[in-house]
């Protein structure tokens, strides 16, 4: 049986088995009562019949010897207890010999009249004196006081009543936990459905940001495969161009066309150079960590980032870190000259680009596990027009560019992202529309240096 | 005559001796009343009195009441104790002139006679397992029948008993007038 088929049985059936207790109850008192009655009745008689006894066993030299006066005070004497009715003495021939009664009615004067009597409590006792019949003791008793009898009474009937209130506070009660339960139970089910609504909505919710992303990827690959097709066509064309060129002149019987073949030759190399990158993107390409000073890494490379940065745009380096950290060299030569170059492209109308390096002491409240530890910052920062929230958030996702279409293929920074995290560094933007922008990378103290300066 | 006749008739006589006693002048017929119920008594005193272990005898022996001398009491005495019992003891009515130590007598109701005075029967049982019952005054036995206000009551001589070997019931001395105890000072 269910708990809810048994929670209905007992509020089907509830008030009867608080009625059928009640009925117990008073059944059970009456018993009990009429019981105690019993009881009380018997210890009475014996009590009447003792008297009795005693009365007739006092009684007999009296009765013997006619003396009726004696026999009297002896009657008289059970006159004192206050719950004898009625007592007398009566000869063998069944005359009363001596006897008195309390108010209710005359006293029988013959022994058959006595015995005709009824009610209360009566008792006849023998006289005899050794083996000598002498009469008959006739002793009457008031059951009980009505008042006693009535406390008796009062007292079960208030368990009783007692006990029906009880049934009947719980019945309440029962009802009251009934109608919360199922109110509670609505409610589960309430719940419970719009838990379910959520699901769904969820589901619904996931299988459109599934259907989403898929076709921002798609919308990437064609970007790529543009960006991609468009480098390659422009490399082609270059070679296409210098055979071209150099056919001719061999035509023509001239001797002179290494400049075509070298032109054919960087047209090539550049075209290596792109599929590398593709690769290292697809991080099919190893990484070779060395210890690197970032420092000397980015004065060594100041004439690349001198010719990236255009006529218009200053240099200035503020180069202080003497630390050591390990990564690909050439990878992050790779990164410092994207940054520039978007630094560059950030500031068409001029303005100054910083490339700055600083050592970086443990913190250990810091945000991340690079700033817990000893850490080099390197920071390229720019005065050009910044980028809006937006753009700032999603500036690391690949094929993400707010170049025109075939100019970037919006793998720089997510390609320099990848591998700072891949070498265990941390690498954020900090910018605002107007304000110019500041990527910082961290990476951390190469882990021997960093013994040695605590030891 | 039955036992219900017998009852009948003591009874009748008993009551009758209350009212007859009490008129002034005491008739013939009230002594022979008055006699009727001292009669009676002298069965009735058996059960208010303990008789040495043996001497009443075993089982079925009778219990003799003996009256001794001048018979007060008349003929009817056969019938109304004929058929009582004490206990499982049958009584037995004996008529003596004198009396002895060896009569037998368990009750003996002493009315002296020329021949034997009361002193001297008394002296006779003296000792002996004898229950004395006298209607002299001058000379009382164990019991002796007085009347008080026109009524048949008894004195009794505890002492006189205790030389008998008999113990006399509380019941009966309670309802004696007078008992005698002790050295009677």
């Amino acid at each position: 049986m269910s708990p809810q088929s048994q929670l209905q049985v007992v509020t089907r059936y509830g008030a009867y088995f608080a009625l059928a207790g009640v009925a117990i109850l008073l059944v059970a008192g009456f018993f009990i009562s009429n019981y105690q009655d019993y009881l009380f009745r018997t210890q009475r008689l014996g009590e009447v019949s003792a008297q009795s006894s005693i009365l007739a066993a006092s009684v007999t030299a009296a009765l013997a010897f006619n003396d009726v006066e004696t026999a009297r005070e002896y009657v008289s004497a059970l006159a004192s207890n206050p719950e004898i009715e009625a007592a007398a003495v009566y000869d063998t021939r069944g005359a009363m010999f001596a006897g008195f009664s309390r108010a209710h009615g005359p006293l029988p004067h013959t022994l058959k009249a006595a015995r005709a009597r009824n009610g209360g409590l009566t008792v006849f006792t023998p006289i005899r004196q050794g083996s000598l019949a002498l009469g008959t003791v006739y002793l009457t008793a008031i059951e009980e006081p009505s008042q006693r009898r009535f406390a008796r009474y009062a007292a079960i009937m208030l368990l009783a009543i007692m006990a029906a209130l009880f049934l009947a506070v719980m019945a309440t009660a029962q009802r009251a936990l009934r109608a919360v339960n199922s109110e509670l139970q609505d409610r589960a089910m309430a719940l419970a459905a719009a838990n379910r609504q959520l699901e769904t909505e969820m589901e619904e919710r996931a299988r459109a940001e599934e259907a989403a992303r898929q076709s921002q990827k798609m919308e990437a690959v064609g970007q790529l495969s543009g960006g991609v097709a468009h480098d390659l066509n422009n490399l082609l064309t270059i070679i296409k161009g210098s055979l071209h060129l150099l056919q001719k002149r061999l035509a023509q019987g001239a001797t002179d066309v290494q400049r075509y073949v070298d032109g054919a030759n960087e047209g090539v190399e550049r075209a290596a150079a792109l599929t590398r990158r593709l690769l290292a993107f697809s991080r099919r390409q190893p990484l070779s960590p060395v210890p690197v000073e970032l420092s000397s890494l980015a004065s060594g490379m100041s004439d690349m980032v001198r010719q990236s940065a255009g006529e218009r745009v200053s240099v200035a380096y503020r180069l202080d870190s003497t630390w050591k950290t390990v990564c690909d060299a050439n990878l992050m030569e790779n990164v410092i000259l994207n940054l520039a170059i978007n630094a560059r492209d950030a500031m068409p109308d001029g303005g100054t680009l910083t490339i700055a390096t600083r050592d970086v002491r443990a913190d250990p409240h810091g945000a991340d596990e690079v700033a817990r530890r000893d850490h080099i910052e390197l920071c390229i920062a720019d005065t050009g027009f910044g980028m809006s929230e937006a753009v700032r958030a999603r500036a690391f996702d690949p094929f993400f560019t707010t170049k025109p279409q075939g100019k970037g293929t919006g793998l720089g920074l997510s390609m320099a992202f990848g591998f700072i995290r891949q070498s265990g560094g941390t690498m954020r933007i900090e910018s605002a529309p107007g304000r110019g922008t500041r990527v910082v990378i961290a990476m951390v103290r190469r882990a021997g240096d960093a013994v040695e300066a605590a030891s | 005559m039955s036992e219900g006749d017998l009852r009948r008739r003591l009874l009748f006589l008993s009551v009758a001796a209350f009212v007859l006693a009490a008129s002034p002048s005491a008739s013939a017929a009230d002594r022979s009343l008055e006699y009727a119920v001292k009669a009676t008594f002298l069965y009735k005193f058996a059960p208010f009195v303990d008789w040495p272990p043996g001497a009443l005898g075993d089982g079925e022996a009778p219990f003799v009441i003996c009256i001794v001398g001048a018979d007060p009491f008349g003929d009817s005495t056969e019938r109304m104790l004929e058929g009582q019992r004490i206990g499982t003891h049958p009584l037995a009515l004996r008529r003596l002139a004198v009396a002895d130590a060896h009569a037998g007598c368990h009750v003996m109701f002493v009315a002296g006679s020329p021949a034997q005075p009361v002193t001297q029967a008394l002296d006779a049982v003296r000792g002996t397992p004898t229950l004395t019952v006298t209607d002299a005054p001058a000379a009382p036995g164990i019991i002796r029948f007085v009347m008080i206000n026109d009524r048949v009551n008894f004195e009794i001589d505890a002492n006189a008993a205790a030389a008998n070997h008999l113990t006399i019931s509380s019941k009966l001395l309670a309802l004696a007038h007078t008992v005698s105890d002790g050295d009677r000072r």
